[in-house]
């Protein structure tokens, strides 16, 4: 029966012309997402190669500077940005740190178009206030990116439910289920094989089509095996998600109306509602303090500090003697005193920042736990991750930024405090940023996803009892 | 025949287990909508009197000093939350909600709400704006997508047209008994809306008229889709084909259209990134006045200039501080700076809303979109207002502050100190939003379209029930 079933369901599929139309949209969809996520890709890589130049080009003019003023000829640059000083090399001439796109970024824009991938913290500028958001259209980011995850997401499973909501009730509304049921197969052994058919063709189509728009974009040599394990994984147990889904609705349904409902309903559910409404509670549970509080308290702060500067900078130099020991010639500048005041600042300011990183991380732990309700939300996450686009890696890249911003800040202290000059040969020393991506671990996604699905499929194997009468 | 079909449909959807439960949903997610909406509103107003109040305290209070001192130490401006933005919130979310207001520089509103939230929240937020623009659409097409196909499947189509009765008329009956739900429940979700937006202390802003427009677009908006449903249930065979092709246009209308339309925008007009763009403005600031570098070409330039126009040839002798005076011609090419660039940003802008003007075409979804948000003031085009006007306001605090510093000190009185009592006198900065006929006026084109939406799906609909 199998057999005759495969056979008779693929001579279904290659003449009905649904299926010919149904891999023309998946290849239009998956090449025109794939498409604009590989221009958002182009112009990230390309924007940090051009800051990269320009930054080589600046450090080319320093150096040249530099050669001027230690053979005492005259520049003729502001005083206060000659590259002699510390603190201007520290202001004037930042490194780039820079968050490059990976060998999946295209897969998904996730929270790519709301952060910026490079920053070039300066030695006067807080951690806490370096804006890691990107100068983007609002409108934009409100409707979000046409990219894979978008298709795979929302779309797939619409086209899913399209190709799957009547396969019982069809038979049953044209009459020849009371012929079926004849034949010596028990119906939802039937519609389960026959739902696993289309799945299995589905799929098919699915990766034959992802791959060859991989290939046409050059993509395919770039992406290694566990890359493509977990691309083609995550998307394969989705679809059994929504085929379980389909399953059930096609066993305990009554006609094609009535399940088309159905499954649109539980679509709209999954992908729509439960989201937002998580997401609502989240922020209902864990709220963020308002940020325009913060302000205030921050500006308070700021100029009772500013207000003592020479007194913070006695209290610093007695907790850093090996400063004031040093320097024989003991001469304090404004930037003596303006950093020894930001150090306070900070360490004031930090309890403040700090509240809101963790509102946020517990609202992203409860997340975690109830993201699986909904199968969409762990899929769109783990696409994020694989993309290197996720929340996650954004905060990793904004931890590394500011460690890097302290480093570069430190480097310069004791060159200010011991009055040394900067000079050619410590150019070499300075330091440099590397992002190190944290690989996300979304093996548990595919898991727990494919778990569900099965469960669903037994459940519904299990506790129904086709029926041959509509009416019965 | 119009009352008679009418009566007989509504009867049909009150006897309608899942119509009903389906309705009861949506109203119950869109009344939890609103109720949150409310509590949120009311606090952020709270928040921004409070934030307000504090920062304008931070700075009055500040001691004697040397003006430019307390320009650099500048000042904030917060953006307010406007009544309607309870129904939609726009872009709110992903615009930051303050700017920082200091000498030399034009700075970006900060701490977006996006920014400090989870990725899940990038799926959109159970808003009232996300109900009546996604959902209630959906619940049209559960309405509708059998309105005509239930009649042809049960064989009851033909007997209806033996029976003579116009065919027009028919589907009028049938259009009203759809209307009719959608029309009520619509209208008593805005007439609340109204009446608590009235109850709140402060309500100073919120006028009846604004929301009232509102209501008109999501009325439109609503036609156009069960007159497209509707049509889609005429000309189809059966019902299961109708809610598929009804949804289809649904996620293209509201799912792909949007998205497309901001895929092609960017990809024709893209914004500089941040750090592009801040670089641009060093680069422009070099190349004219820098306050501060009295040693620069152009700050010799000016030095002779203004000699030449006293007729005095030191600078003691002249009747101002020219320290001062120098800051504030450096400021005001610096303002110019940031306003060509501005500029040329916002003409990337109003490219891109071309692009989504040419799309709105193709989408009823996208002009009630916009609409919508620019009648709540919680569209980009707000956003740009209040940071146009807080620009003009900073300009001309550098102004005051400037001034102070060239009228009340000599020519190398770096030392000089303002009283304590000179910050009092700096005026408070006030935001007025763009008043309702404005909005109206620059979202024009999307009035068009929408109404245009409206007159063709009418005009097709009862046109193709005549002719078919």
């Amino acid at each position: 029966m199998f057999k005759y079933n495969f056979r008779y369901e693929l001579k279904l599929l290659i003449r009905s012309k649904w299926i010919q139309l149904l891999s023309i949209l998946l290849l239009l969809l998956f090449s025109f997402a794939a498409f604009n996520g590989q221009q958002k890709v182009e112009k990230r890589n390309l924007d940090i190669a051009e800051m990269k130049q320009q930054i080589e080009e600046s450090d080319a003019s320093m150096l040249k500077l530099l050669d001027s003023v230690e053979s005492g000829m005259q520049v003729s640059v502001p005083r206060w940005t000659i590259p002699n000083s510390p603190m201007a090399v520290g202001n004037y001439y930042p490194r780039i740190a820079e968050m490059r796109a990976s060998a999946l970024t295209f897969v998904a824009t996730g929270q790519s178009d709301l952060y910026t991938h490079y920053i070039k913290p300066t030695v006067a500028s807080d951690d806490f206030e370096l804006n890691f958001t990107e100068m983007t259209s609002p409108t934009q980011l409100l409707f979000g990116s046409f990219d894979l995850a978008f298709v795979i997401v929302y779309l797939l499973p619409l086209i899913i439910i399209a190709f799957s909501y009547n396969v019982l009730s069809y038979e049953r509304e044209s009459g020849s289920l009371r012929l079926l049921a004849s034949q010596p197969i028990s119906l939802k052994h039937w519609v389960l094989q026959k739902l696993g058919l289309r799945f299995f063709w589905l799929l098919l189509m699915v990766i034959v089509i992802l791959i060859t728009v991989f290939i046409a974009m050059g993509k395919i040599s770039e992406i290694n095996v566990t890359g493509y394990a977990y691309f083609f994984g995550i998307i394969l147990v989705y679809m059994l998600f929504w085929f379980a889904i389909a399953f059930l609705v096609n066993i305990f349904g009554k006609n094609s109306a009535n399940n088309a409902v159905s499954l649109l309903g539980l679509w709209v559910v999954f992908v729509l509602l439960m989201p937002s409404g998580l997401n609502q509670i989240g922020n209902a549970l864990y709220p963020i303090p308002s940020r325009n509080i913060m302000i205030n308290k921050m500006r308070i702060t700021k100029s009772e500090a500013t207000k003592k500067q020479n007194e913070i900078l006695d209290n610093f130099l007695r907790d850093h003697p090996e400063y004031a020991i040093n320097d024989p010639k003991q001469s304090r500048s404004f930037w003596h005193g303006y950093m020894a005041s930001k150090q306070l600042i900070k360490q004031e300011l930090e309890p403040i920042v700090a509240t809101y990183d963790e509102q946020l991380r517990k609202q992203q732990r409860w997340l975690d736990k109830l993201k699986w309700v909904s199968p969409a939300i762990v899929v769109q996450e783990s696409l994020n991750k694989m993309a290197g686009t996720s929340t996650a890696d954004y905060e990793n890249f904004r931890k590394q930024v500011i460690d890097f911003a302290v480093i570069w800040r430190e480097h310069f202290m004791p060159f200010l405090y011991n009055n040394q000059p900067f000079s050619k040969q410590d150019y070499t020393d300075l330091p440099k940023f590397q992002y190190e991506q944290k690989t996300l671990e979304i093996r548990e996604s595919i898991l727990v996803v494919s778990a569900i699905s099965l469960g669903l499929l037994s459940f519904g194997f299990l506790m129904s009892k086709v029926r041959v009468s509509a009416f019965s | 025949m119009i009352v008679k079909t009418f009566h007989k449909e509504t009867k049909e959807l009150l006897r309608d287990g899942r119509a009903k439960a389906t309705f009861i949903i949506v109203l119950l997610l869109l009344s939890v909508a609103v109720w949150i909406s409310h509590t949120k509103y009311k606090n952020a107003n709270t928040e921004y009197e409070v934030a307000k109040q504090n920062e304008r305290e931070v700075w009055d209070n500040q001691d004697a000093k040397n003006p430019h001192s307390a320009a650099h130490y500048g000042t904030y401006a917060f953006k307010p939350k406007y009544p309607l933005s309870l129904l939609d919130k726009g872009v709110d979310k992903y615009v930051g909600t303050s700017i920082f207001l200091e000498a030399h520089n034009r700075n970006e509103a900060l701490y977006s709400a996006a920014a400090d939230q989870t990725g899940i929240s990038r799926f959109g937020e159970l808003t009232p704006d996300f109900i009546l623009l996604f959902i209630m659409p959906l619940l049209v097409i559960l309405l509708c997508y059998n309105i005509f196909t239930k009649e042809k499947e049960l064989g009851t189509f033909f007997l209806l047209k033996s029976t003579g009765a116009s065919v027009t008329n028919l589907t009028l009956g049938k259009w009203l008994s759809v209307f009719t739900p959608v029309f009520l429940s619509v209208t008593i979700l805005f007439l609340i809306s109204g009446f608590m937006l009235s109850s709140l202390k402060d309500y100073g802003v919120f006028s009846w008229t604004p929301l009232l427009s509102m209501w008109g677009v999501y009325i439109l908006y609503y036609i156009v889709f069960i007159n497209i449903v509707m049509l889609i249930s005429y000309v189809s065979k059966r019902s299961g084909i109708s809610l598929v092709i009804s949804l289809s246009v649904w996620i293209i209308a509201c799912l792909g259209a949007p998205k497309v339309a901001s895929t092609l925008a960017e990809d024709k007009n893209p914004y500089p990134t941040r750090q592009e763009f801040e670089a641009m403005i060093v680069k422009g600031k070099k190349e004219g006045l820098d306050g501060h570098n009295p040693w620069s070409k152009e700050a010799k330039l000016l030095e002779k200039q203004v000699l030449e126009e006293h007729g005095v040839d030191s600078l003691h002798q002249l009747p101002f501080n020219f320290d001062a005076y120098r800051m504030q011609k450096g400021e005001e090419h610096q303002a110019e700076v940031y306003f060509k660039h501005y500029k040329q940003l916002k003409e990337q802008y109003y490219k891109q809303t071309k692009t989504y003007k040419s799309l709105a075409v193709v989408s009823p979804f996208l002009p009630t979109r916009f609409l919508s948000m620019a009648i709540a003031q919680t569209d980009y085009a707000t956003h740009w207002d209040f940071s146009d006007a807080a620009e003009n306001y900073r300009i001309k605090s550098q102004k005051f502050l400037n001034d102070n510093f060239a009228e009340n000190a000599a020519y190398g009185e770096w030392s000089y100190k303002a009283d304590a009592s000179t910050w009092t006198d700096l005026p408070v900065f006030e935001y007025n939003p763009p008043v309702l006929s404005a909005i109206l006026k620059g979202n024009r084109s999307y009035l068009i379209i929408l109404g245009f939406w409206t007159l063709l799906s009418f005009g097709t609909l009862f046109l193709i029930t005549k002719l078919k």
